[in-house]
C-alpha cells in the first residue's frame, strides 16, 4: 500500500499541475476574448435595449416586449403576432430573431430555432451589438438545440446562472 | 250529369297531382337553398396592416388616405369630445382616430381611441384615450386589396340576426313590410292597397310584395313581370313562411338584399352596405344610418347617398317619419335622427392596381382553394402586400415608362397590345414577403404577369452569381478571387458546339488587367466570362441554384454573361439571399387564410435556409454597393438616394431587356423593361430601369435609406495597395481599405521598398485583423 501511495503522489502532483496549466491557458485564451467563462454576466433583457437604435428599431423593440408579455401570460398566438409585426417594422433587428428562436425552441422546433438563432448571431455580429450580455442566450439556446454534451448550455449556466441556471429561458427572462 | 261529375273529378285529380308535384318541386327548391349554403360570399384579400409608431412620417405613410379608404369619417371633434368609432380628426400637429378593432383569430387588436402628436409630419408620441397614457406601436386594420368574385361579381359581408340593431330591422320593416311579423308570406291588405294605388295612377307604381316575397324573388326567380312568376313567388313565400321562423327569413333577407354598386361590384346585404356607405360594422350603425340603409332599398342607385345625397336624405326622413308613425321610435329619437347629417364615408379611389398580385397569390394558394371555394366561402386572406409600396411601385412604373416613351418617341406604338412593357417586384429579403408587385402596364389589356410568369434574358444581372461563386472559399480552399484580385479583360475565344465564342464588352474595347471591383462596377463582359471559366460553369450554376434560381440554366460559357432567361421574381429571390447575408427566403404572398366562424385554415410560417456563408454574401454585397457608388448604377446616387444601396444593372444584347436589381438592408426590388415580342429598346438600363427603381424607393422609404449592410464575423478589413492588390503596410505609398474572408488576406505586402511576399507578422497591425482572430478564438471555444 505504501508503495502504491508513494507512486500515486507524484502522479497527483502532475495532474494538479496540468489542470492548473490548462485553467491558466483557458483563462488566458478567454481573456483575449475579453470574457472568461467563469465570469458571470447579467444576461440581456429586451427592456434594456428598448431605447436603442433609430425610431423604427425602438418601435420594433416595443412590439417584442409586448409579445414577450403576451408569451409570458400564455397567449402564444398573440405573442407570435407581435413578433411578426416587430419583424415587419425592422427585419434586421437581431433581438427579434433571438426572441423568435426562443419561441420556436419552446415549441421544440429545433430547426426553426436554429435558423433564427444563426440569423440573430449574424446580425449581432454585423451591427457590432454582440455584447457579452447577449452571449449567454446565444450559447444557452445553441446548447439546447445541440442537446446534451455540447457544453454550450453549461457555459451559459456558468455565465448567467440566474437566467440559465435551470437550462431554460422563459419569456419573462427576456423581458 | 254523371259524366260531367266524373270529368270534373278526373280533372280535379289530374290538377291535384300536377299541383302537388309543382308544390313539391317548389318546396324542394326552397329547402335546398335555405338548408344548404344560402350565399356565395367572395373571399377577400387584405393587405399587411399599417403600424403607427413614433418616428413614422405620416405623409409618406399616406395615413389620411388610408383612413378614408378604410371608410373612416373625418370629423372636427373638439379636444376632449367623444369621438365615435371609425372617425378621425386631422390637423398638422395632432391626429386623433378612434381605430376599429382588427378581428383575427390569433392577431386580434382591440378598438383604440388614439391621439398622435405630430411635428414636421412625423409622429412624436401616441397616447390612448380616455386615460391619455403613452402607448407603443399601434396597428391600423388591413385594407381590402381585392376579392375573388364569381361571375355575378357580388360582394357581401354576412351578418347574424342577433348582431343587427333593432332600429335597422324596424326601419326596414317600417318602409318595406310593416306587417312582416304577422303575415304568412303574402299580405292581402298590402296587395289591395297597392292595387288601389296603381288603379288610381293608371299604371304600376307600387308593389305589394312582402319581405318574404322579395327574398323569394331574389333567391329563386327572374325579374320577369308575369302572372305565372307572381303566382310562383306567392306560393314560394307561403312555403318559406310555413317552413322557417321569422328571424331566419329576416336574416336571409338582410344578407341578400341588393344595395348598390361599387364600380362593377354589386353590393348585397346590410353588412356590406354598412361598410360601403358608412365604413362601419352593422352593430355600430346609428338610427339615422339605419334609416338611410332602409331608405335606399327601393332604388339603390337612384337613391345612392354618394351620388344623390338630397334624394337619399328625403327618403331617409320618410323612413324615420314612418317609424315614428308606427311607434317604432319616439319623438326625441326621431328629431335627433333627422338632424343627423348623412355622414357618408368617402369613396377614396385607390391607385394601387394589385390585380397582378392577386393572381400571384391565387397561384400560391394550395390547390384546395379552388375557384369555387374562393368565390363562395367568404375567406379572409391576409396578404403580405404593403399597399403603400404597391402604390409607389405602380406609380413609378407607369411614370417611368411614360417618361421613357416621351424621351424616345420611337418606343411609342399605336397598338396597345404591343406597347413597351415593364414590371416591378419588391420583397423583404429576410422574410421573403412579397411587398409589392406590378406585372405590367395595364392589367385590363394584358393579365400576363411579367414579374412572375415571364422568363427573360437577364444579361449582366447574372454576374453577381459568378462573382459570388468566385469569392466563396470552398471546403477550406482559397477562393478563386478576393476583393483585392485582378481580372484579365483581354480577348477571349472559346470553342463551343455552336462554334467559336468571342465575348465583347459593351464599349467593344478590352481593358487589360483590371481590379475585381472595377470589372463588376463597369460590368465588363470579357473579365466576367474569364472568371466564369476559372470558377467553372457547374459551380456558377450551383451558386445560382443555391441563391434561389429555379429556371433552366444552360451550362455554357456565355451563362456567365447572363444568357439564361429568368423571371424577375426569382432574380428578386436570389438578390434577397445575398441581401439577407446568405439565407434564402421563400417568397410568399400571404400570411394566413381565415374562414369566418372556423378560424385559421392555412398559415405560411416564416422560413429561410442558410445557403451561403455570410462572409461571401457580404463581399458580394460590397461589390454591388460599388456598382451603385462608382459603376453602371451610379445614377442611383445622381438621383439623390443616400444610404446603403447595392445593385446591378443588366442590359441584354441588342437592348431587348433592361434590368435593375437593387437592394437596401431590408428591401429588394427588381425592375424589368422590354417588349413582349422582343425588339431593341435602344436605351441602357441605367437610363430606363434605374429611374423607375429610384422613384419607387424614394416614395417607399424616402431619400435616406436607413441601416447598414451588416458585416458578419469572419470578415476582416485591411489596408491594401490598390495597384498591386498587396497588403499595404507601413511605407506603402497608396492604400485603400478592403474586406476579406478571414484567412484569405493577400499573400503579398506593399511597403516602402515595393511588393514582397507576406511575413507572418504583417497582419499584426490591422485592428480588424485582430478582431477577426479574436472572434475565431471565441468560435473555437464554442465549438464552431
Amino acid at each position: 500500500m505504501q508503495f502504491a501511495f508513494q507512486q500515486a503522489r507524484p502522479r497527483a502532483d502532475l495532474s494538479i499541475f496540468c489542470a492548473a496549466a490548462s485553467l491558466l491557458l483557458l483563462m488566458a485564451v478567454s481573456g483575449c476574448a475579453g470574457l472568461t467563462l467563469s465570469e458571470q454576466v447579467d444576461a440581456l433583457r429586451i427592456t434594456d435595449v428598448m431605447n436603442e437604435g433609430d425610431a423604427t428599431r425602438r418601435a420594433s423593440q416595443r412590439l417584442l416586449i409586448e409579445g414577450l408579455r403576451a408569451d409570458a401570460a400564455g397567449a402564444a398566438s398573440a405573442a407570435k403576432g407581435k413578433y411578426e409585426r416587430a419583424l415587419q417594422l425592422d427585419a434586421t433587428n437581431p433581438y427579434a430573431y433571438l426572441v423568435f428562436a426562443r419561441f420556436e425552441l419552446d415549441r421544440r422546433n429545433r430547426d426553426q430555432a436554429h435558423a433564427f438563432l444563426e440569423r440573430a448571431a449574424s446580425l449581432f455580429d454585423g451591427e457590432g451589438s454582440r455584447s457579452p450580455r447577449v452571449e449567454p442566450h446565444l450559447l444557452g439556446m445553441r446548447g439546447v438545440i445541440d442537446g446534451r454534451g455540447s457544453g454550450a448550455l453549461e457555459d451559459a449556466r456558468r455565465m448567467s446562472p440566474s437566467v440559465w441556471g435551470d437550462g431554460y429561458l422563459s419569456a419573462e427572462e427576456l423581458l | 250529369m254523371r259524366f260531367l261529375f266524373r270529368f270534373v273529378a278526373v280533372l280535379a285529380f289530374v290538377f291535384g297531382v300536377i299541383a302537388s308535384q309543382w308544390l313539391l318541386g317548389l318546396d324542394q327548391t326552397v329547402r335546398g337553398r335555405f338548408e344548404g349554403r344560402q350565399f356565395r360570399v367572395a373571399s377577400r384579400v387584405l393587405s399587411a396592416p399599417t403600424i403607427l409608431y413614433p418616428g413614422l412620417d405620416v405623409q409618406r405613410a399616406g395615413l389620411r388616405g388610408q383612413f378614408l379608404r378604410l371608410g373612416y369619417r373625418e370629423h372636427s371633434a373638439a379636444r376632449g369630445a367623444k369621438l365615435e368609432l371609425g372617425r378621425f380628426s386631422w390637423s398638422s400637429s395632432r391626429v386623433r382616430a378612434h381605430l376599429r378593432p382588427f378581428q383575427h383569430p390569433t392577431r386580434a387588436e382591440p378598438a383604440r381611441d388614439i391621439v398622435l402628436r405630430i411635428e414636421d409630419g412625423v409622429i412624436q408620441e401616441i397616447r390612448e384615450l380616455p386615460r391619455g397614457r403613452e402607448v407603443g406601436p399601434v396597428l391600423v386594420e388591413p385594407e381590402q386589396v381585392g376579392a375573388f368574385y364569381g361571375g355575378d361579381h357580388e360582394q357581401r359581408d354576412l351578418v347574424r340576426i342577433d348582431s343587427v340593431p333593432r332600429y335597422l330591422i324596424d326601419a326596414i320593416l317600417a318602409v318595406e313590410d310593416r306587417r312582416f311579423e304577422s303575415h304568412h308570406g303574402i299580405d292581402p291588405v298590402r296587395i289591395f292597397g297597392a292595387f288601389l294605388a296603381n288603379l288610381k295612377a293608371g299604371g304600376i307604381t307600387q308593389g305589394g310584395s312582402t319581405l318574404t316575397q322579395q327574398l323569394v324573388k331574389n333567391f329563386f326567380l327572374t325579374p320577369e313581370r308575369s302572372y305565372r312568376r307572381k303566382a310562383t313567388e306567392a306560393m314560394m313565400a307561403l312555403l318559406v313562411e310555413a317552413r322557417y321562423e321569422k328571424p331566419e327569413i329576416l336574416q336571409a333577407y338582410l344578407n341578400e338584399i341588393y344595395l348598390g354598386q361599387r364600380g362593377s361590384t354589386a353590393i348585397h346585404g346590410v353588412g356590406e352596405a354598412a361598410r360601403f356607405v358608412f365604413g362601419k360594422r352593422v352593430p355600430d350603425l346609428t338610427l339615422g344610418e339605419s334609416a338611410l340603409i332602409a331608405a335606399i332599398i327601393q332604388s339603390p342607385n337612384r337613391l345612392s347617398p354618394h351620388r344623390n345625397p338630397e334624394d337619399a336624405t328625403r327618403r331617409r326622413d320618410l323612413v324615420l317619419e314612418l317609424m315614428l308613425k308606427q311607434k317604432r321610435i319616439d319623438e326625441r329619437q326621431h328629431e335627433r335622427a333627422v338632424a343627423e347629417p348623412l355622414g357618408v364615408a368617402a369613396i377614396a379611389a385607390d391607385p394601387s392596381d394589385a390585380r397582378y398580385f392577386l393572381d400571384l397569390l391565387r397561384r400560391q394558394l394550395p390547390e384546395v382553394y379552388d375557384t369555387a371555394k374562393l368565390e363562395a366561402e367568404g375567406l379572409r386572406i391576409y396578404s403580405t402586400l404593403d399597399l403603400r409600396l404597391q402604390r409607389a411601385a405602380a406609380k413609378a412604373l407607369s411614370t417611368g415608362l411614360d417618361l421613357l416613351e416621351g424621351e424616345y418617341p420611337q418606343l411609342k406604338t399605336n397598338d396597345p397590345a404591343a406597347r413597351l412593357q415593364g414590371c416591378i417586384v419588391a420583397m423583404r429579403p429576410q422574410t421573403g414577403e412579397i411587398l409589392a408587385l406590378v406585372g405590367g402596364r395595364d392589367y385590363g389589356l394584358s393579365q400576363f404577369d411579367r414579374c412572375a410568369q415571364a422568363r427573360r434574358q437577364v444579361g449582366s444581372v447574372f454576374k453577381p452569381f459568378v462573382y459570388a461563386a468566385a469569392l466563396e472559399a470552398e471546403r477550406g480552399e482559397r477562393p478563386v478571387i478576393t476583393l483585392a484580385s485582378f481580372l484579365d479583360d483581354e480577348p477571349l475565344e472559346l470553342d463551343t458546339p455552336q462554334g467559336a465564342w468571342k465575348p465583347q464588352n459593351f464599349d467593344k474595347e478590352f481593358h487589360g488587367r483590371v481590379p475585381v471591383r472595377e470589372a463588376i462596377e463597369r460590368s465588363m463582359n470579357v473579365a466576367a466570362a474569364r472568371l466564369g471559366q476559372e470558377v467553372g460553369i457547374p459551380r456558377v450554376v450551383n451558386m445560382a441554384r443555391r441563391l434561389g434560381i429555379e429556371s433552366p440554366l444552360p451550362g455554357v460559357p456565355s451563362l456567365a454573361l447572363g444568357t439564361a432567361s429568368l423571371s424577375p421574381l426569382e432574380v428578386a429571390r436570389a438578390f434577397s439571399t445575398i441581401a439577407a447575408g446568405g439565407t434564402r427566403p421563400w417568397p410568399h404572398a400571404f400570411e394566413d387564410v381565415v374562414a369566418p366562424e372556423i378560424g385559421t385554415l392555412e398559415r405560411r410560417e416564416l422560413r429561410f435556409e442558410k445557403v451561403l456563408d455570410p462572409g461571401t454574401a457580404f463581399l458580394t454585397t460590397s461589390l454591388l454597393a460599388g456598382v451603385v457608388e462608382r459603376g453602371t448604377a451610379r445614377r442611383v446616387r445622381a438621383m439623390g438616394l443616400k444610404g446603403p444601396i447595392a445593385g446591378k444593372t443588366g442590359t441584354t444584347d441588342d437592348e431587348h431587356d433592361l434590368w435593375f436589381a437593387g437592394f437596401t438592408p431590408d428591401l429588394v426590388a427588381v425592375v424589368w423593361i422590354g417588349f413582349d415580342q422582343p425588339r431593341s429598346i435602344g436605351v441602357s438600363s441605367s437610363r430606363a430601369a434605374i429611374p423607375i427603381w429610384v422613384r419607387f424607393i424614394r416614395d417607399a422609404v424616402g431619400t435616406s435609406v436607413r441601416g447598414a449592410f451588416p458585416k458578419p464575423s469572419g470578415i476582416e478589413t485591411l489596408p491594401i495597395d490598390p495597384e498591386s492588390g498587396a497588403l499595404a503596410v507601413s511605407g506603402c505609398p497608396r492604400r485603400q481599405r478592403e474586406h476579406f474572408l478571414v484567412g484569405t488576406e493577400p499573400e503579398t505586402v506593399c511597403s516602402w521598398n515595393g511588393v514582397r511576399r507576406r511575413d507572418p507578422g504583417d497582419l499584426g497591425g490591422g485592428g480588424d485583423a485582430r478582431r477577426g482572430r479574436r472572434r475565431g478564438i471565441l468560435d473555437w471555444l464554442r465549438g464552431r
